[in-house]
């Protein structure tokens, strides 16, 4: 491990609320990733002769978070909807990451016309409300969770851009770039040599700190029904589908998908909150 | 630069972005995978039938032809016909219109005034309790999913105590002449008190929802905003003069610490037009919110690209307004 890991470590476990944070959000990955292996019940299995069962409050020792209208275990769906959540957040991740450090390159490398185009469509990018741009490419695409990652993306690839083109603007000035090329080396031995170790240190602190809300953006999605399949075990979807009940008096079905999102939209929050304080004062020092 | 000569640039650079959203907003449609009218009737209609909407919505011209069409006819407020009520599109969006801006106008005075005396108060008690709890409120305020506050709200206000309704805007039976369509400003304006009382009674859990996110960001900008400034020399000066504590807080410090929460009051209203759509869901809110995500799920296209459109455009105007605000608050923008 080298020093500057550890400082950032050190810096870290100062805050008593970024370490909570820090379980918080492992125990969910943890969940995450051996989800089907716990849950005790199949997630999308119907079985109507256990409907609106209440859990452990009452006593309920076999679906311990009740079940839902069509006699669905609560427990088993959250599980599984940690599963969806986290894989579309971290997708989403990858995703921005990718296209929108490619497309800040391009634009702040090599300038000019290039570089007035892309800038001028990711204006009108950034001219859309955020979720109303989500919604309308989600529902351009239709539905598939492959295709929620990628509305969502859409939202933060143009600021990723941005950032990215940014730095570049800065680096490529650097003499050390002047100097790799009077020695002969090529744009793509620039860019990924010189310049991209450079500009990642705000890349990165930009996409930890867009888990969390890549997280309400999908729960977000899932609850208006638009690109994310209703009967599916998605947080958001499943607040959507016992919606009716709450009035009814089954609060289950939906308060305990609530908490989840709020746990790991703030867990995520905490997390990168912590994470960019601790990076920061690196950087002072 | 004079004001008006800042406000003409402004709107003029403004032209390439409305026309590059239009295009977006056009293509986007046309990108749905399959044949537009399959999706929007099905199999319901005969082959002749299927020709003859075509000629209608121009489907059979070229691409950049019906572009051309739209953008002009939209324009002139011509949004094309809903297919699910066969009402022009711009009435559908003018009807429902009002509802949303009443909505988004009072959560944005619930955030505005109590987010600055929560985070007043925080920051003149620095360190104790009260900071302590304004703190963890602002930060479980960002993190909190609005659509579910919002049912826990039904739930708790509506179900178990059934002190406030659970949807809506008006109750059955009550009545509000329509003068500008915000129906706390036309009660109050026909003298209708019982109406007023009842408008209010729908808005309350609605407007606080939507308010929960922006009010949260608020508290913590209007906090650390106070603390700087309660920390320079002239405050010291203004308490040295043995002013009261009160005049020196609210009418010294407070002044300059607004700058940076006009700011981030101007970046909320990206997040209160999207809040407005999931509020709106929630309290099944007939504003524009639930006019795009009913035509979303009917496939009725013509309603969805209106609605984006208009959203769109309403929001990029809202951002200049906001900007002239900068620009009467602080004059070196101007001269940028």
């Amino acid at each position: 491990m080298n020093s500057e890991f550890k400082q950032i470590i050190t810096v870290y476990k100062k805050s008593k609320l970024a370490v909570a944070a820090f379980f918080i959000a492992l125990i969910l990955m943890v969940l995450a990733f051996t989800g089907p292996y716990i849950a005790p019940y199949d997630p999308v299995e119907i079985n109507l002769s256990q409907r609106f069962e209440p859990g452990f409050w009452e006593g309920n020792t076999e679906h311990i978070l009740g079940t839902d209208n069509l006699g669905r275990d609560m427990f088993s769906r959250i599980i599984a909807g940690a599963r969806i959540s986290l894989s579309v957040g971290y997708a989403v991740i990858a995703i921005t990451a990718v296209a929108g450090m490619f497309i800040g390159l391009v634009s702040g490398y090599f300038g000019g016309v290039v570089d007035i185009v892309i800038m001028r469509f990711i204006d009108i990018l950034l001219a859309f409300p955020p979720l109303l741009l989500a919604l309308v490419i989600a529902a351009t695409l239709g539905t598939g969770l492959d295709r929620a990652m990628l509305a969502i993306a859409i939202i933060y690839i143009p600021s990723l851009a941005r950032i990215v083109r940014g730095s570049v603007l800065t680096v490529k000035e650097m003499p050390y770039v002047e100097a790799s090329r009077a020695m002969g080396g090529g744009n793509i031995w620039i860019i990924l040599g010189h310049v991209l170790p450079n500009v990642i240190t705000p890349v990165i602190v930009y996409l930890t700190l867009l888990l969390g809300d890549a997280i309400l953006y999908t729960a977000a999605l899932g609850f208006l029904g638009v690109g994310i399949d209703p009967s599916s075990p998605e947080w958001g979807a499943m607040l959507s589908g016992g919606k009716d009940f709450l009035i009814l008096g089954q609060w289950w079905i939906t308060v305990f998908p609530g908490i989840m999102i709020f746990l790991a939209v703030l867990s995520f929050n905490l997390f990168g909150d912590g994470l960019r304080e601790a990076v920061d004062s690196k950087l002072r020092l | 630069m004079t004001l008006y000569k800042y406000f003409i640039k402004r709107l003029a650079l403004t032209i390439p972005t409305l026309i590059g959203v239009s295009i977006i907003v056009f293509l986007l449609i046309h990108m749905i995978p399959g044949d537009p009218i399959d999706i929007m009737m099905g199999d319901r209609i005969t082959d002749e039938a299927r020709e003859a909407m075509r000629e209608i919505l121009g489907l059979d011209l070229p691409l950049h032809v019906q572009y051309w069409q739209w953008f002009t006819s939209a324009m002139q407020g011509d949004l094309g016909i809903s297919i699910r009520s066969s009402q022009p599109v711009f009435q559908e969006i003018l009807d429902r219109l009002p509802a949303t801006v009443e909505l988004t106008l009072v959560a944005l005075f619930i955030a505005v005034l109590f987010g600055i005396l929560f985070g007043v108060t925080a920051a003149r008690h620095r360190n104790t309790i009260i900071d302590q709890s304004m703190i963890g409120f602002s930060l479980l305020g960002v993190s909190i999913p609005i659509f579910w506050l919002g049912m826990m709200l039904i739930f708790f206000f509506s179900v178990m105590l059934g002190w406030l309704p659970v949807s809506g805007r008006l109750s059955m039976g009550t009545a509000i002449p329509s003068l500008t369509g915000l129906y706390l400003i036309d009660a109050l304006l026909s003298g209708n008190i019982s109406g007023f009382v009842d408008a209010l009674k729908h808005l309350l859990l609605p407007a606080f929802s939507l308010a929960t996110v922006s009010l949260a960001l608020v508290v913590r900008v209007t906090r650390s905003s106070m603390l700087d400034v309660l920390s320079e020399d002239y405050i010291r000066t203004a308490r040295a003069k043995g002013l009261r504590e009160r005049k020196v807080v609210y009418v010294h410090a407070l002044k300059n610490a607004m700058i940076p929460v006009v700011t981030v009051i101007g970046l909320q209203l990206a997040k209160l037009m999207g809040g407005a759509i999931l509020t709106e869901t929630v309290f099944s809110w007939p504003g524009i919110g639930r006019l795009l995500i009913n035509a979303i799920g009917f496939r009725d296209y013509p309603v969805v690209q209106g609605v984006v459109l208009f959203v769109a455009f309403a929001f990029i105007f809202m951002n200049i307004i906001v900007d002239m605000l900068y620009a009467y608050l602080d004059p070196r923008i101007r001269y940028e």
